[in-house]
């Protein structure tokens, strides 16, 4: 597959998966923008062993762990994300609240729902991540209980 | 949305917008990225291996007499020279960390790595100091040999006083924080490992 096609077919979803880890629009437009420079600088070695997919899907997330090195130098302001109106990503509430209870759980359940909403299925998300599908199985449930939960407390519905 | 068990996640995440960057900008980067990207490593080699030469060199320009001047140069020399194949190899292994690994092999690969790094800052940060404090004695006891008494421990004493200087005050100053950041990372990074044990 061409770089550019990959860029094209990929970033929305790769950049949706950031945005689950940090929620915040500019620092997970950076990891994904590191992500396809990963990506452009590896293509050469990905070999069909598994599907394009799970590759690029694996340097994203393991993308995200990495910066969680980033987080540490740069301490988030409490501020609430999205305050600005003229970047344009003032979303509809649900959405955005969705995204930050995301953002708010443990790190691994953060990729694993996120994988999950992008429609991956779960042998590739146990792939991705390293556990057994099994386990992904019972986490993936476990999370969106979480979530349904936090939605309702919210009174989002 | 009626059911309360039905909230479509699903359809909530897709609509979060999205700006595709033009693929221009990233290539741009892509350029930016390969430029700086090692250039802390060409800085630390090039200084290094620098004054590395520049000591061969005063070795077959002066031609030294003493066995300890030549004892002092390799000392130093072999200092220099250990740092830097292990700060090389060290940021090697993080700039080329496999990035196609499970999550969970990849994490467990920051935190060896973080590991390395702590060793580097404490053990052979003082390796580095003593070979380069004796091998400097040693280099200097050829030309302090030469000089008055009073002319030798004023000599020595500066030399020392830099080192202690160095060693006490201004190498734990530069690394508490590095230190505090590493500890605090591989505290973190073990317990979202953790995450995929439960």
């Amino acid at each position: 597959m061409e770089f550019e096609q990959i860029y094209k077919t990929y970033w929305d979803r790769i950049f949706r998966l950031c945005m689950g880890f940090v929620n915040d629009y500019d620092a997970a437009q950076d990891l994904a923008q590191e992500t396809f420079i990963i990506v452009w600088q590896k293509l050469e070695t990905f070999r069909n062993e598994s599907s394009i997919g799970t590759w690029i899907f694996r340097i994203a997330s393991n993308n995200c762990l990495k910066q969680i090195e980033k987080q540490k130098r740069f301490p988030k302001s409490e501020l609430p994300v999205h305050l600005s109106e003229e970047k344009l990503t003032s979303l509809e509430p649900q959405i955005q609240f969705l995204y930050k209870c995301i953002a708010e759980l443990p790190e691994t359940d953060r990729i694993i729902i996120s994988l999950e909403l992008e429609d991956i299925k779960q042998n590739e998300i146990a792939k991705i991540v390293g556990l057994s599908e099994a386990n992904v199985r019972v986490k993936i449930h476990r999370i969106k209980e979480k979530l349904t939960q936090k939605f309702k407390e919210n009174g989002q519905r | 949305m009626d059911n309360d068990n039905n909230i479509d996640f699903k359809d909530l995440w897709k609509k979060q917008s999205v700006s595709q960057p033009d693929i221009t900008d990233l290539l741009a980067r892509i350029n930016k990225f390969k430029k700086t990207g090692l250039r802390c490593l060409w800085l630390t080699n090039i200084l290094l291996l620098g004054t590395s030469a520049f000591i061969a060199f005063v070795w077959f320009y002066y031609q030294p007499q003493f066995i300890s001047t030549k004892i002092g140069i390799v000392l130093v020399i072999l200092a220099m020279v250990i740092y830097l194949m292990v700060y090389n190899k060290l940021l090697g292994n993080y700039k080329n960390i496999e990035a196609n690994q499970t999550n969970q092999e990849y994490l467990q690969n920051l935190i060896v790595i973080k590991k390395k790094q702590n060793f580097m800052q404490t053990k052979l940060m003082a390796l580095y100091f003593v070979l380069l404090t004796i091998g400097i004695c040693l280099y200097m006891y050829e030309y302090a040999s030469r000089m008055t008494a009073w002319m030798a421990i004023l000599t020595y004493g500066i030399t020392l006083l830099w080192m202690l200087f160095n060693w006490l005050y201004i190498h734990p100053k530069q690394t508490k924080k590095q230190q505090e950041k590493i500890n605090s990372l591989i505290e973190k990074f073990e317990e979202v490992n953790h995450q995929l044990e439960s």
